[in-house]
C-alpha cells in the first residue's frame, strides 16, 4: 500500500499540520499530523453542517504539489482492471474500461483498455519512424517532427476492441460493466490525414490495399483497403489533447474510425502500400468470425450500432425505491446514433430515452432516461438505432445467424436484472 | 449509411481498380507524374538499404519471402528448442497458449478448436507470424532458414506434408491449407431488428438464463479498495513470471529452495545486480531486466526481492 497511502496524503489537506508550521516556524516541533488534530476531527460526519469541515478552516496545499495532476484519491478505484484467465500472462493481454464510473462521452486517458500483442514497448520518439513505400513513387521516412508539421485535424471517435463483449457468446458470465463492455473508448485524436500522407508518397496506379505495422516485438500487422485509408483513416500522435499515452501507441498510431480496434494499429513504424491483402495472423488466424456452418468472415472491419446501460449496472447497484436516472453509452462504427430505446420488461415495451451529450459518428453517445422504481424486479436493456436505421439485434437474433464460436462483433442488446434488493445481475433472455 | 455512403465506398474501389487514381489521385495535390514533387517536402526518401531491414511482411503469393529453405528435420530440433516449451511437443498448446495442430473437422462442434492446421487459410501467414512475432520473448531473432524449417515442421506436426520435406521459396505455392476455402467475405448487416415499441413479445415468453459457470477471479467492483503500488509480487507477474513459472532458459522457479540457496548465498546485492545488468550462468542466460527494458531498477530489485521470499 506504501505509494497509495503516500500520495494519499500528499493530497489530503493537514489543516492543523499546516497552521503550526505556520506558527512555529523553523522550530522543528512539528509533532506529526495525527496529533495535532483534535480528537474526533476526521470521523465520518464531523465535517457536515452545521459542523465547518476541516479543510474549510485551513490551508490546502500549494501549486505543483503535483505538476501532473491526478484524480482525487478518493476516485481511486476508478481504474482498468484485467480478467486473468483470458489470457496466459498480461504481455499479450487486455484490460477493460471502467465504464460504470465514467461520465460524458471522453474517455480519460489513462483509463482507456490496453491490448498488448507483446507488451508495451518503451518508444523514444526520437528515434522513431514512420516508413512509407511499396506502390508510391516516393518511399518516405518521417519523423515524429516531420509527422507534427503537417495539417493537423482532431476528432472525436470511439475505439473498440472487436472482442469486446466476446466473453458472453455462451450465456452471461461477466459481473459488470467494466468486462462485458469495458474494451471500449471514446477520445479526442489528433494527427494527420492518411490521405494526406499517401498523396505526399504518391500512390501508384493499382495500388489497393496498405500494410499498417507496428514497432512493438508483435510487429502487430494489419492489411486496411484503400478506400478506407482515403475516407477518414489517420495517424495520431495526440489524444485528448496531449501525446498519445504509451499504451496507446506512443508516438504515433492510426486510427481507423469505426472500425475494429485491432485495426489502429499501435506504434506504427510502416505503412506498405500493395495491391492484394496480405492475410497475415491478425486478420485470418484471429478477427475473423467462424460461422455456425464452419465458415468464416474475414475482414469483417465494421463495429456494428452497439449500447449499453452503464447505470444501474452489477457496479453501480439501487440502494432504495424511487427515481432513478438510468444512463448508458451507444455507439456504431456506421455513422451517428438516431435513437435509444429503453426497456424495464425484458424487451415487451421500449421508451425513447434522450440524448445527454453531444451527438458525433462514430463516437459514444450518451443517452439517459428517468426511471422511478417500485423495488419490483426489472429486466433493463437499451437498444439503439443508427442513422443508417439499423437496429441493435437481440442474442436470439444474434445467434441464429453467427452461433455462440465467432467471438468477434457481439453486439446484441444487453440485460441487466434488477433485483428486489436493488443489486443488479448479468443475465439473457431466451 | 448510408446505402449513400456504401456507394460511394464502392465508387472509389471502382476507380482504384480502374486506375484512375494513380499518380495524380488527389485533387489539387502534385504528384510524381506532374512532375511537381512533394507538396510539402517533409522526411526523407527512404533508402532500399532502409526498406529492407523493415520490409518482412510475406503475402499468400508468396512475395516478401527471402531466398533460403527449411527441412522438417531441421524444424524439429529448433521447434524443441525454441516452441515446445509453449505450444507443447506435438504443438497441442499448454497454459494457454495456442495450439499449432489438430481440430480437423471441429470447426462446426460446439467448441471448435482452431489451429493451422484446422484454421488457417495460407502458409505465408505461418511463415510471416513466425519470422515477426516468434518465438514470443524474442522476436525477429530467427534467421529466414530457421524460419522455413520452423514452418515445415508446424506444417508436418498438422500431417500436411511429409518427414523428408524442405520448405522453400520454389515450393511454397504448392502447400495449401484445408480450411482455404472456407474463408468467406463479410456479408454484414446479418440482423434485421425492427423498432418495436409496444407488445414486442408475449411478457410470459421471457425465459431469463442467469450468468453461465461463474468466474471465481472476477473482483466484486464495488468493494474495491484502492490498490497497491506495484510491488515485487506485480512486477513478476507483469515481466518475470514468462521465463521463471516454467523454468525457461535456466530461470530458477519461486518456490524451489535448491533452485535459490546457491544464488542467494552470493548475496542479495549479487544477485539483484545480475538482474538488473544481465548474467550467463552454466544452466542459462538472463536477460537484463528479463529484457524488460522498462523497469526501473527498483521494480527489478523488488521482483527479486519477491521471488527469494517465494523460494526460501
Amino acid at each position: 500500500m506504501g505509494k497509495t497511502d503516500k500520495q494519499t496524503d500528499e493530497l489530503l489537506p493537514k489543516p492543523e499540520l499546516a497552521r503550526r508550521r505556520f506558527l512555529m516556524g523553523s522550530m522543528g516541533l512539528v509533532g506529526g499530523a495525527a496529533a495535532g488534530l483534535a480528537p474526533g476531527v476526521i470521523a465520518a460526519g464531523n465535517n457536515l453542517p452545521p459542523n465547518v469541515p476541516a479543510w474549510t478552516r485551513s490551508l490546502g496545499s500549494g501549486v505543483l504539489t503535483k505538476p501532473y495532476g491526478q484524480p482525487s484519491p478518493f476516485e481511486s478505484n476508478v481504474q482498468r482492471r484485467t480478467v486473468d484467465w483470458l489470457t496466459p500472462d498480461r504481455i499479450a493481454s487486455i484490460s477493460f474500461t471502467p465504464l460504470a464510473d465514467l461520465k460524458g462521452i471522453i474517455t480519460p486517458s489513462g483509463v482507456v483498455f490496453e491490448r498488448y500483442h507483446a507488451g508495451l514497448p518503451a518508444i523514444e520518439p526520437s528515434e522513431h519512424r514512420l516508413m512509407i513505400h511499396g506502390m508510391v513513387d516516393r518511399p518516405l521516412i518521417f519523423t515524429m517532427e516531420d509527422l507534427m508539421k503537417f495539417p493537423s485535424t482532431s476528432v472525436i471517435r470511439f475505439l473498440e476492441c472487436p472482442a469486446n463483449g466476446g466473453m458472453e457468446w455462451r450465456g452471461a458470465q461477466m459481473d459488470g460493466v467494466q468486462f462485458t463492455h469495458g474494451m471500449l473508448a471514446c477520445c479526442e485524436w489528433t494527427g494527420v490525414m492518411l490521405s494526406t500522407l499517401l498523396s505526399e508518397a504518391g500512390v501508384k496506379k493499382g495500388a489497393s490495399w496498405i500494410l499498417a505495422e507496428g514497432a512493438d516485438g508483435s510487429h502487430m500487422s494489419r492489411s486496411i483497403p484503400m478506400a478506407k485509408a482515403i475516407d477518414d483513416a489517420m495517424i495520431v500522435y495526440a489524444q485528448n489533447g496531449e501525446m498519445l499515452r504509451p499504451e496507446q501507441g506512443y508516438p504515433v498510431r492510426l486510427i481507423n474510425p469505426g472500425w475494429e480496434g485491432n485495426t489502429c494499429v499501435k506504434w506504427l513504424r510502416r505503412l506498405e502500400v500493395g495491391d492484394k491483402p496480405w492475410h497475415h495472423r491478425e486478420e485470418t488466424s484471429k478477427y475473423t468470425d467462424l460461422m455456425p456452418d464452419g465458415t468464416s468472415r474475414e475482414f469483417s472491419f465494421v463495429q456494428e450500432c452497439n449500447s449499453v446501460i452503464t447505470s444501474p449496472s452489477p457496479e453501480k447497484p439501487w440502494k432504495q425505491r424511487g427515481k432513478y436516472w438510468v444512463e448508458g453509452l451507444a455507439w456504431s462504427g456506421h455513422g451517428k446514433i438516431k435513437h435509444v430505446d429503453v426497456s424495464t420488461d425484458g424487451g415487451v415495451s421500449w421508451r425513447e430515452a434522450r440524448f445527454t451529450s453531444i451527438v458525433l459518428p462514430k463516437a459514444l453517445t450518451r443517452f439517459g432516461i428517468e426511471l422511478e422504481w417500485d423495488g419490483s424486479p426489472l429486466l433493463l436493456q437499451s437498444r439503439a438505432i443508427d442513422e443508417t436505421g439499423f437496429v441493435q439485434p437481440t442474442y436470439a437474433q444474434l445467434k441464429k445467424v453467427r452461433g455462440t464460436s465467432s467471438i468477434y462483433h457481439k453486439n446484441a442488446i444487453h440485460t441487466w436484472q434488477v433485483r428486489p434488493d436493488g443489486s443488479i445481475a448479468n443475465v439473457q433472455l431466451s | 449509411m448510408c446505402s449513400f455512403h456504401r456507394a460511394l465506398m464502392v465508387l472509389v474501389v471502382v476507380l482504384f481498380a480502374g486506375g484512375m487514381f494513380g499518380g495524380g489521385v488527389f485533387a489539387g495535390v502534385s504528384s510524381a507524374d506532374d512532375g511537381a514533387g512533394y507538396r510539402y517536402g517533409y522526411g526523407k526518401t527512404a533508402t532500399i538499404e532502409e526498406i529492407s531491414g523493415w520490409d518482412i511482411d510475406v503475402r499468400p503469393d508468396g512475395k516478401g519471402l527471402p531466398p533460403g529453405a527449411g527441412s522438417v528435420e531441421d524444424g524439429e530440433y529448433l521447434y524443441e528448442d525454441k516452441c515446445a516449451e509453449c505450444h507443447g511437443s506435438f504443438g497441442e498448446g499448454s497454459n494457454q497458449f495456442p495450439a499449432l495442430a489438430g481440430g480437423e473437422g471441429t470447426l462446426t462442434d460446439k467448441r471448435p478448436h482452431r489451429t493451422v492446421g484446422s484454421y488457417w487459410p495460407h502458409i505465408s501467414t505461418l511463415w510471416d507470424y513466425i519470422n515477426r512475432a516468434m518465438p514470443y520473448t524474442q522476436p525477429e531473432s530467427l534467421s529466414a532458414t530457421e524460419v522455413y524449417a520452423l514452418t515445415a515442421y508446424v506444417l508436418f506436426l498438422n500431417d500436411l506434408v511429409a518427414d523428408d520435406f524442405v520448405l522453400s521459396p520454389e515450393n511454397f505455392a504448392t502447400v495449401e491449407l484445408p480450411n482455404k476455402p472456407n474463408f468467406v467475405p463479410d456479408t454484414r448487416p446479418d440482423t434485421h431488428n425492427v423498432r418495436c415499441m409496444k407488445g414486442c413479445k408475449e411478457p410470459g415468453s421471457i425465459h431469463v438464463v442467469t450468468s453461465v459457470e461463474r468466474q471465481p477471479a472476477l473482483p466484486v467492483i464495488a468493494q474495491i479498495t484502492p490498490p497497491p503500488a506495484p510491488v515485487g509480487e506485480d512486477i513478476y507477474r507483469q515481466a518475470c513470471g514468462l521465463c521463471h513459472d516454467n523454468g525457461l532458459t535456466g530461470a530458477p522457479k519461486p518456490g524451489d529452495d535448491r533452485d535459490w540457496r546457491g544464488r542467494v548465498d552470493q548475496g542479495m546485492q549479487v544477485l539483484v545486480r545480475h538482474a538488473i545488468e544481465g548474467f550467463q550462468g552454466e544452466t542459462g542466460i538472463m536477460l537484463p531486466k528479463g529484457g524488460f527494458s522498462h523497469l526501473s531498477d527498483d521494480e527489478v530489485e523488488s521482483a527479486v526481492v519477491y521471488m527469494v521470499g517465494e523460494s526460501l
